[in-house]
């Protein structure tokens, strides 16, 4: 069994984007969770709440997508 | 596609699929001054082409009462133009609402091809398309931020005047990099990384669940565990729908966004 670099690069790449996803994954929570929460309290606000909160995943969201990307420079 | 992979799942617990890529890149058609002509760039003009005849025969006349069909253009234009060019932008989004509009309904056919029987590919899963689309977007926003801004929008940026002077330097290089370099990046990577994981999925779902009910014949009680896998991907389907549906919104909305943040720059 020679030490194959490149399986052990792609093992690596696996586990980093598998850690750059925690972050994201509980930033999203605490959005829809917090949102969720405002729309409950407030529902005529529901419209711009939603937008809003679909904001706030998307740019969440960008940490993992860097992830992801570097998963496949990698 | 990945039904010809051949593998005798009699004998063979594991079949080695074929190359992942097999699922993204089609042979070309013929080849026009080195440009190659394949499915995904049928499939793209196929999309523009369904949008204008959608446009064109859902808005071509104007009754006291529209049909079902208008009815529904009506709606998604009318969507496009109060619940994202007007409430993000604002007054001067008339200005900006044809283009909204258009990369939202070429996204969403296109991100739709993903769940359309015989055709099952979303060309939005490959890298050109929404690289394209999210680049367009940048010049737009750049073009806008610099033609009403002038130098402030890049000094400003680089050098935000509401944050404490020690902080500076430190928030101006990151704001430099997430709004030149990460914003289009973001932007086309969102689209694309979640085109083609739900691809994979379905395509491994599925077709891992008709391969195994469709060897009923050699490996008898066993094809039974393709019985959940076509159930679960039949789910995955009407979720990549959804999908389909919020990434177009979001790509729409975010470009919308990211032009009002240049017309009303205050740093």
């Amino acid at each position: 069994m020679e030490g194959n670099i490149e399986l052990l690069k792609g093992a690596l790449a696996l586990v980093g984007y598998g850690l750059g996803a925690i972050g994201p994954g509980i930033g999203i929570g605490i959005v829809a969770g917090n949102a969720i929460t405002a729309m409950a309290r407030q529902p005529e606000m529901q419209g711009t709440i939603r937008t809003t909160m679909f904001l706030g995943i998307a740019f969440t969201e960008a940490l993992a997508l860097i992830g992801f990307v570097l998963f496949f420079i990698a | 596609m990945i039904l010809a992979t051949e593998c005798d799942t009699a004998n063979e617990v594991i079949c080695a699929p074929a190359n992942v890529n097999d699922l993204f890149e089609f042979d070309a058609w013929f080849t026009v001054g080195g440009l190659a002509f394949t499915r995904t760039t049928f499939l793209m003009l196929l999309a523009a082409l369904i949008v204008v005849a959608l446009l064109y025969f859902g808005l071509r006349k104007q009754r006291l009462v529209p049909s079902k069909f208008d009815a529904v253009i009506e709606g998604l234009v009318g969507f496009v133009r109060d619940d994202v060019a007007r409430d993000i932008i604002g007054p001067d989004s008339r200005k900006y609402l044809p283009y909204l509009l258009s990369i939202f309904l070429f996204i969403l056919i296109g991100n739709l091809f993903e769940v359309t029987p015989l055709i099952n590919f979303p060309i939005t899963s490959r890298m050109a398309i929404p690289l394209f689309l999210s680049l367009v977007t940048y010049f737009i926003f750049v073009i806008v931020g610099f033609g009403k801004n002038r130098f402030r929008y890049l000094i400003d940026t680089a050098w935000p005047k509401t944050v404490p002077v020690g902080l500076r330097p430190l928030v101006g290089l990151i704001e430099l990099v997430s709004v030149f370099f990460l914003r289009p990046l973001t932007l086309a990577v969102r689209l694309f990384a979640n085109m083609v994981a739900g691809h994979l999925m379905l395509t491994l779902l599925l077709g891992s669940g008709v391969i195994f009910i469709a060897a009923v014949g050699d490996i008898g009680a066993r094809s039974l565990i393709g019985v959940p896998w076509l159930a679960f991907g039949l789910f995955i389907f009407v979720f990549e729908i959804v999908v389909s549906l919020l990434q177009a919104y979001i790509f729409t909305l975010l470009s919308a966004v990211y032009i009002e943040s240049s017309i009303h720059f205050e740093h």
